[in-house]
């Protein structure tokens, strides 16, 4: 039945995330941008809350929570600080890559350390990106040489969320370079491992207050223990790497949305209460029309994200094997995920672009938190997948088409994306 | 539980429609829009196949024992009737939307009806639909828009006077969806322009009143096949128990508020039916591709077409997403004014966008006119959803008013 309402346990989580987002993240945004990440207090109580492994199994700590929960939880800290959102304490998208990419025993043993006491201070973190053009090989120039029975990591990954702090990472290499996508590999590399070097800390648009860097990997080796397989039958790691992506842009997406409904609320209020010409400025119908666009923009986001969390959430798990109904449900939620996200990443832009719009100079000064909105609306949109490549994605489901990674996935170099 | 997937009823009329859409209703489409008009054949047969689609509020007040007390409804299991409504609107719209518009009942005049009429004038006014299935087909309508008076209700000029037992209306009524077929007509005049919105009167007209009379049926861009009318007044007399809600309605502002409110109702299904021709569009285009584009294109031709596919999808997904929120709130009797505004404005927008592009997609092929080639029909079907039942602009100002702090009007 159509239902926009949340279960009462969802209610209360959300309820909960808001409270803390509002009291301790939304008041501190700048404080925490200028300081470039969160104090230790912040990252304890975030932890507290278990807001890092919402989505983890309770098997190894986690709650367990489904995809409507998370992006529930997601919305109220990008309404908050969409910056702070990326720098709270957790598995990130290593935690996804290890549950559409690993096996039962890699899931417990890289993902169990972050549900512990300690966790405040733990982070994982992906690296796909790379800052090299590389007309071959899918685009990637890092490689993993089999040496005996290891593989040997040579290359430089960008755009690394949270590097710096990331104590475990899923590196992507390639194994077999003649064979371009085909030869696409993941591997867990910890943080220690001989060879592997942070590179500098990225300045950037926005989301400064999580850390954005690159990494070394001079002759990194790792066990064949460490090389996650994914789904069976697909040694490309099409399937897993595409949930994968999609997962995370549908939390991206979730803090978009949360981005947008402040960037709205900010403007309407100001629109309230500013007056031109004899009366708030919100009388005027291009002003009052331009909100109701806007609206439009946060609400119809806002139940696509929820649509596409529902798909996720009742689509067979990776356990129950690969069945026929598992494929199709996978493509549903493929598909609503990519139009979700794609939507969003565009009405939140929107939204921002329009708040700093609508408060004219002021919108533009530091005094506000407009132009900080906007952005981070920007840095959000290259956060995941971009909307070009679910657009492409969800074109290809649309049309029964094979899904070319190379027009699904994010390339590495070309339009390359924050992990 | 924040959920998306149909009830097993609701997929069921959604089926039923689409191939009924498909087999029956398409291949008569453009034969229906040349010639201006469904077949009765059709539409007796059709009424019989979706009773859940008859238009409504007769129906559902014939149903309910016509004005019997309704009994109380289990609270842990909401009505799902406009979500539903939405649903075949959709559907029917996809298959053709002036099929949908052309369907027996009291259209657009009954919410006003439902909402503001004494019980004796629902017994009276609902009753003429009563036996349909073996009698003459019956329609009803709504008049207010005017020549001179469109998104600007409190302009309308059509006058009324009291004479005695009867009221005198004087005016002109255009554009007016199954005016010249209905029965009845619930038409808005007014006692004196300078009150405003205080100053208006709704009445219910039937055929035959005498000084009431059809005026022009309007050749249309689109929805071709359903009628749209001028109606004339000339010192038309109607009975004083004919004004909707009686002298008692109009002591304060409510009972105009009231008629008005009624739109929130029904602009969340007129949403859907966009929502159901643009899908309609929508996959003509992406169809068109796949058996056009995908054997061996250059990519970067290929990935512009896709990616103009894709955004017509999802803005399509966007608008039904604020249909299926308005609908679940008038459901659950939550007030849905703005949402409702939303759906529509939203709707009507992403679906004109979905058939210009749909048919941008195809090139020349989009615009050839055939049985089995509807896109241009569609085309032309389409703009007047962002245009009818308030203008997408009106749709923003209702938006603004309740978003804005002491916003009255522009």
């Amino acid at each position: 039945m159509i239902s926009f309402e949340p279960t009462e346990e969802q209610a209360l989580m959300q309820g909960s995330v808001a409270a803390f987002a509002r009291s301790v993240l939304a008041p501190a945004i700048r404080k925490h941008e200028e300081a470039r990440g969160l104090p230790e207090s912040v990252r304890q109580s975030a932890h507290e809350l278990g807001i890092g492994v919402l989505g983890l199994p309770e098997s190894v700590g986690g709650h367990g929570q489904g995809w409507v929960t998370r992006v529930l939880v997601e919305e109220e800290l990008g309404a908050a600080d969409a910056g702070a959102a990326f720098a709270l304490p957790g598995p990130g998208a290593f935690g996804t890559a290890l549950l559409e990419l690993g096996s039962d025993a890699q899931i417990r043993a890289e993902l169990s350390p972050f549900g512990g006491d300690d966790g405040a201070s733990r982070f994982g973190a992906v690296a796909w990106s790379e800052a090299t053009p590389c007309r071959e090989r899918a685009g990637f120039t890092t490689t993993a040489t089999r040496e005996g029975d290891a593989y040997v990591l040579r290359g430089t990954k960008a755009f690394v969320t949270n590097a710096a702090a990331a104590e475990r990472f899923v590196v992507f290499a390639q194994v077999e370079p003649e064979l371009g996508w085909g030869g696409l590999a993941a591997f867990v590399v910890p943080r220690g491992a001989d060879g592997l070097a942070l590179g500098a800390r990225d300045a950037t648009l926005g989301l400064d207050v999580a850390s954005f860097g690159a990494l070394r990997l001079e002759g990194v080796r790792v066990s064949e223990g460490a090389r996650l397989r994914g789904d069976d039958g697909d040694p490309s790691l099409l399937r897993g790497t595409l949930r994968l992506f999609a997962k995370q842009s549908l939390l991206s997406a979730a803090r978009a949305v949360g981005l947008a409904r402040t960037a709205f609320e900010l403007a309407r209020e100001y629109c309230d209460t500013r007056t031109a010409f004899g009366k708030p400025i919100g009388h005027f119908q291009a002003v009052a029309f331009t909100l109701a666009d806007r609206l439009m923009d946060v609400d119809s986001s806002r139940w696509l994200v929820w649509r596409a969390a529902a798909a996720w959430d009742a689509a067979p798990s990776r356990s129950e094997g690969v069945t026929k109904q598992a494929l199709a449900a996978e493509r549903r939620a493929l598909l609503a995920t990519a139009q979700a996200v794609a939507h969003t990443l565009e009405a939140t832009m929107r939204c921002a672009d329009d708040c700093v719009a609508l408060h004219g100079g002021a919108g533009f000064i530091r005094d506000l938190i407009a132009e900080k909105l906007m952005r981070d609306a920007k840095q959000l949109a290259l956060s995941c997948s971009t909307s070009e490549q679910l657009d492409q994605l969800a074109a290809a489901i649309e049309l029964g088409a094979p899904l070319d990674p190379a027009l699904v996935l994010p390339t590495p170099d070309a339009q390359a994306i924050f992990t | 539980m924040i959920d998306f997937t149909l009830s097993k009823k609701q997929l069921e009329l959604r089926d039923g429609i689409r191939q009924l859409g498909q087999f029956v209703i398409r291949p008569m489409s453009l034969e229906m829009d040349r010639k201006g008009e469904v077949p009765e054949a059709f539409q007796r047969n059709f009424m019989r196949l979706a009773s859940s689609l008859r238009s409504n509020d007769a129906m559902e007040y014939l149903d309910e024992g016509g004005g019997a007390p309704k009994p109380a409804r289990d609270p842990s299991r909401p009505s799902e009737t406009n979500r539903t409504a939405a649903i075949g609107a959709e559907e029917l719209a996809w298959a053709d939307a002036a099929v949908m518009l052309s369907l027996p009942g009291p259209g657009l005049g009954g919410p006003p009806v439902r909402a503001t009429g004494t019980p004796e004038q629902k017994q009276r006014f609902f009753g003429v639909f009563k036996d349909m299935e073996n009698g003459p087909l019956r329609w009803g309508a709504y008049a207010l828009t005017e020549p001179n008076a469109g998104s600007d209700v409190a302009g309308i000029r059509t006058s009324c006077r009291k004479e005695g037992r009867e009221w005198v209306l004087n005016g002109r009524k255009c554009y007016i969806t199954n005016g010249a077929r209905a029965a009845w007509v619930v038409a808005f005049a007014t006692v004196d322009p300078s009150l405003g919105r205080a100053g208006h009167r709704a009445f219910v007209v039937e055929q035959g009143t005498p000084g009431f009379s059809v005026g022009k049926i309007e050749e249309k861009m689109g929805l071709r096949a359903n009628e749209t009318a001028e109606l004339v007044f000339e010192d038309c007399r109607v009975p004083e128990e004919n004004l909707l809600g009686g002298e008692e309605a109009y002591r304060s502002k409510e009972g105009f508020m009231t008629a008005m409110k009624t739109f929130d109702n029904t602009r969340p299904l007129v949403a859907a039916m966009a929502c159901g021709i643009g899908r309609a569009a929508y996959e003509r285009a992406r169809d068109f591709v796949k058996e056009r584009y995908l054997l061996g294109r250059p990519i970067p031709r290929y990935a512009a077409i896709a990616e103009k596919l894709a955004r017509v999808g999802r803005r399509l997904e966007a608008a039904r997403s604020l249909v299926w929120r308005a609908t679940t709130m008038a459901d659950l009797g939550i007030p849905n004014a703005k949402e409702a505004s939303m759906a529509k404005a939203s709707a009507g927008q992403a679906a004109t966008s979905a058939c210009i592009d749909a048919i941008s997609i195809c090139g020349a092929h989009g615009t050839l006119s055939g049985d089995d080639a509807l896109l241009e029909k569609w085309f032309r079907d389409i703009k007047v959803y962002d245009i009818f039942e308030g203008t997408g602009n009106i749709q923003r100002v209702v938006i603004s008013k309740r978003i804005l702090t002491d916003l009255r009007s522009f």
